[in-house]
C-alpha cells in the first residue's frame, strides 16, 4: 500500500493509517457494493386507551407497550449465557429491571403537573415483522380527572437518537397517532 | 387527540398493519378491522395475539453472541468509554466499531448506537473532522444524502486531506449520478489515500461511463494479494470487480468475484445482498434462500428471500410478501426514512402494483442514480405503459453511456414505446409533479 500522505512516520503509524484506512474501504461499501437498503431502525409501540365508561372521576388510562427484545438486550444484557439467543427463562428473569428502565423513561402527567401513577399488569410476548417485543401491559391512574395529560417519552433515546416511539391513543371512537423522537418526545393526550 | 406538541397524524393506519405492528392492541375493533382488511388470510398464519410462552426454555429472539469476536470487541470498547467518557480517540473507536458491525449484519440499530456516542462531540462549536466524517457516513447509511455531503464539506474544510471524507464523497456522488465531480473526488481519494484507493475509485467510476473494461483494469491493478491487508479492503475491491463483471454480462467473472468477497467476509449483508440479486437474475433462486437463510432479519436480505420464495412459488411466499410489507409500514411510520428502490422493486415484483412502482422509482430517481435505481424506473415505467415517466433516466443513460446487458434491453423496448407515444402525451405518473 501506498500513501503519499503517511509522512514517513513510524511503521506503527503506518500500520494504524492502513487499518483505519482499510475502514474507510470498508464503509465505502455501504454504498458501493449495494446502495440501498431498508434497514429497521429501532422503534417501539405504545398504545394508550381509555375505559370505556368511566363515569366521572379519576382519569382511567390502560397502555400497552411492545418493546423489541433486540433492544432491550443491547441495554440491559438479558442473554445472560451469551449464546446469541434469548430464551423467555432469561426474560422473566430481568423483568423486574426490564420495567423499572422502561417506566422510567415514560412519563404521564395531569395538568396540574401531577406525575399519574404507572401499574404494570402483564407481561407478554408479541411477534412483529422484524423480531420478537416484550410486551408491557399497564394501568395509569391520574389524581384528578383530567382532560389532558402530558406524555414524555424517552425510551433508548439516550443510546440511540434514532429509535422512534410510536403512539397510538385511542379514545373512544378517535384513534390518534404519534412519532416521538428525541426532538419531539412530549405529546399532549386530550380527552 | 394528540396536540400539536409532538409529531401526529390523524390515523389513516391500513387495519392490516395495526394487525402487524400493534399485534392485538386488546381493541375489539382493531380486531374486527384487520379480519376484514385484504391481507387479511396471511395473518393468522404469521402472527398471533400477545402470548405469554409456556416454557422458560422458549427461544424468543436470536441476538448478537458473544462468540462472536465482533461483539465481544464492541462491549470491551465500551466498557473503556464509560470509564474513560471523555476521550475522544476510544468514542471514534467505538462509534466506528458499531457502524461496522450494524454495515455488515444489516441492522440499522447500531448506526444509532453510533450516533449517540459521538453526539457529545458533535455538539462542539467546531467538532473534529473525524466525528463530521463518522457522522456522514451514518447520515449516508440513512440515505440522508444532503445533510451528509454538508457535513462531509465541513470536515474537509477542517481537514483538506481526509481520506475517509474523500472517498465517501465520491460514493455520494456516483450514488447520486454527479461522474464528473465523482472523477475530481477520486483524484483526491488518490491524493489522501494512496494510489491504489485511487484505482478502486476510478476503476469502480469508469464502470458507470461504458467503460466498464478500463474499469476492471483499474480495479485489478488496486487488487493486492498481501495477506497482511485487511480482509475489508481486499473484498470491497472483489465487489467492485463483481459489479463491474456485471456491467459487461461476464457472468462467470462476476460470480467468482462475489464468491472471493464473500470467503473473505461470509456474513457482509451488503455483499450477500447484491449476490443474492445476481443469483435471482441468473434465475437461480433456490440458491438465495440458503445464502440468506440466516439473514431475515436484514430488510433487504428480507426483500430477495421474498423474492426468491415467489419465484420458487412456495407455499409460504404470500407469508413473505406480507411480512415484507409489513416492514417497509413500520418503516413509514417512523416517517423519516425511504427507500425507494426496494419499495418499488417490492411493488413492482411482489404486489404487482406498476403505477405504485413507478411513484416509488420516479422518486428514487430524485435522490439516487445507481444502475439499480434505472432499472427499477425502466421496469416500472414499462409495467406501467408509461414510458415518458422514464424521460429522465432515458436522458441520463444515454449521456453516460452506461454498459449494462439488463439495462439495455429495457432502454430500447421503451425508446420504441416512446416512438409511438401519441404527440403531447404526458408522463401521467403522480410522482415528481
Amino acid at each position: 500500500m501506498t500513501s503519499r500522505h503517511s509522512t514517513g512516520g513510524t511503521r506503527g503509524a503506518r500500520i494504524r493509517r492502513l487499518a483505519w484506512v482499510a475502514w474507510v474501504a470498508g464503509c465505502a461499501c455501504v454504498v458501493w457494493t449495494a446502495a440501498a437498503g431498508a434497514h429497521s431502525a429501532s422503534d417501539a409501540y405504545l398504545n394508550l386507551w381509555t375505559d370505556p365508561a368511566p363515569g366521572g372521576g379519576a382519569t382511567q388510562l390502560h397502555g400497552q407497550w411492545d418493546i423489541a427484545l433486540r433492544d432491550l438486550n443491547f441495554v440491559l444484557r438479558i442473554d445472560d449465557d451469551g449464546d446469541g439467543r434469548v430464551s423467555w427463562g432469561e426474560v422473566r428473569r430481568h423483568l423486574a429491571g426490564i420495567e423499572q428502565f422502561a417506566f422510567a423513561n415514560l412519563e404521564l402527567r395531569a395538568p396540574n403537573g401531577k406525575p399519574c401513577r404507572v401499574q404494570p399488569s402483564q407481561e407478554l410476548i408479541d411477534e412483529h415483522a422484524d423480531g420478537a417485543y416484550l410486551v408491557l401491559m399497564f394501568d395509569v391512574a391520574c389524581a384528578a380527572s383530567a382532560t389532558t395529560l402530558k406524555l414524555d417519552y424517552r425510551l433508548f433515546f439516550a443510546i440511540d437518537p434514532s429509535h422512534r416511539g410510536i403512539v397510538t391513543f385511542r379514545n373512544r371512537a378517535d384513534v390518534a397517532t404519534a412519532v416521538l423522537s428525541p426532538e419531539r418526545a412530549a405529546i399532549d393526550l386530550h380527552f | 387527540m394528540v396536540s400539536p406538541t409532538g409529531t401526529f397524524c390523524q390515523t389513516a393506519l391500513p387495519a392490516w398493519v395495526l394487525a402487524a405492528s400493534f399485534a392485538a392492541l386488546q381493541v375489539p375493533e382493531a380486531f374486527a378491522a384487520a379480519r376484514g382488511a385484504e391481507a387479511a388470510p396471511a395473518v393468522g398464519a404469521a402472527f398471533r395475539a400477545p402470548y405469554r410462552p409456556a416454557s422458560d426454555a422458549e427461544i424468543l429472539q436470536e441476538v448478537p453472541s458473544l462468540a462472536d469476536p465482533a461483539v465481544g470487541h464492541m462491549r470491551d470498547l465500551r466498557e473503556r468509554l464509560d470509564a474513560t467518557p471523555h476521550d475522544l480517540g476510544m468514542a471514534l473507536d467505538l462509534a466506528d466499531a458499531y457502524v461496522d458491525y450494524g454495515r455488515e449484519v444489516g441492522d440499522a440499530h447500531y448506526a444509532g448506537y453510533a450516533e449517540a456516542v459521538i453526539a457529545p462531540w458533535l455538539a462542539a462549536p467546531k467538532p473534529a473532522a473525524r466525528v463530521l466524517v463518522t457522522q456522514a457516513t451514518i447520515l449516508q447509511y440513512r440515505h440522508r444524502f444532503e445533510p451528509a455531503r454538508a457535513l462531509l464539506g465541513k470536515a474537509l474544510e477542517v481537514d483538506a486531506l481526509n481520506a475517509q471524507a474523500w472517498l465517501t464523497l465520491a460514493t455520494l456522488d456516483m450514488v447520486q449520478g454527479d461522474y464528473a465531480a465523482a472523477g475530481k473526488d477520486c483524484a483526491r481519494v488518490s491524493a489522501s489515500a494512496g494510489l491504489q484507493y485511487g484505482f478502486a475509485c476510478a476503476g469502480n467510476l469508469r464502470s458507470y461511463l461504458g467503460q466498464a473494461t478500463q474499469g476492471l483494469a483499474l480495479l485489478h491493478q488496486a487488487e493486492t494479494a498481501d495477506a497482511k491487508v485487511p480482509v475489508g479492503y481486499r473484498a470491497w475491491i472483489h465487489g467492485l470487480l463483481a459489479e463491474a463483471a456485471e456491467r459487461l454480462g461476464d457472468w462467470p467473472l462476476a460470480e467468482q468475484q462475489y464468491r472471493a468477497a464473500l470467503k473473505l467476509l461470509p456474513r457482509d449483508n451488503f455483499l450477500l445482498v447484491a449476490y443474492a440479486d445476481f443469483l435471482l437474475d441468473r434465475g437461480r433462486p433456490e440458491e438465495v434462500l440458503g445464502l440468506l437463510a440466516e439473514d431475515a432479519q436484514s430488510d433487504t436480505a428480507y426483500l430477495r428471500l421474498a423474492l426468491a420464495q415467489a419465484a420458487l412459488h412456495k407455499p409460504d411466499a404470500s407469508r413473505y410478501a406480507w411480512i415484507m410489507a409489513a416492514r417497509f409500514e413500520a418503516l413509514a411510520l417512523r416517517g423519516d426514512d425511504f427507500f425507494g428502490r426496494e419499495q418499488a422493486r417490492f411493488a413492482l415484483e411482489l404486489q404487482h402494483d406498476p403505477q405504485t412502482a413507478l411513484d416509488l422509482a420516479r422518486r428514487n430517481w430524485q435522490v439516487q442514480r445507481a444502475p439499480w435505481d434505472a432499472r427499477v424506473l425502466l421496469q416500472a415505467a414499462l409495467a406501467a405503459r408509461q414510458p415518458l415517466a422514464a424521460q429522465d433516466a432515458l436522458e441520463f443513460l444515454d449521456k453516460t453511456h452506461l454498459q449494462d446487458p439488463i439495462i439495455e434491453p429495457l432502454v430500447r423496448r421503451l425508446r420504441a414505446q416512446v416512438q409511438s407515444a401519441p404527440a403531447g402525451a404526458q408522463p401521467i405518473s403522480q410522482a415528481g409533479r
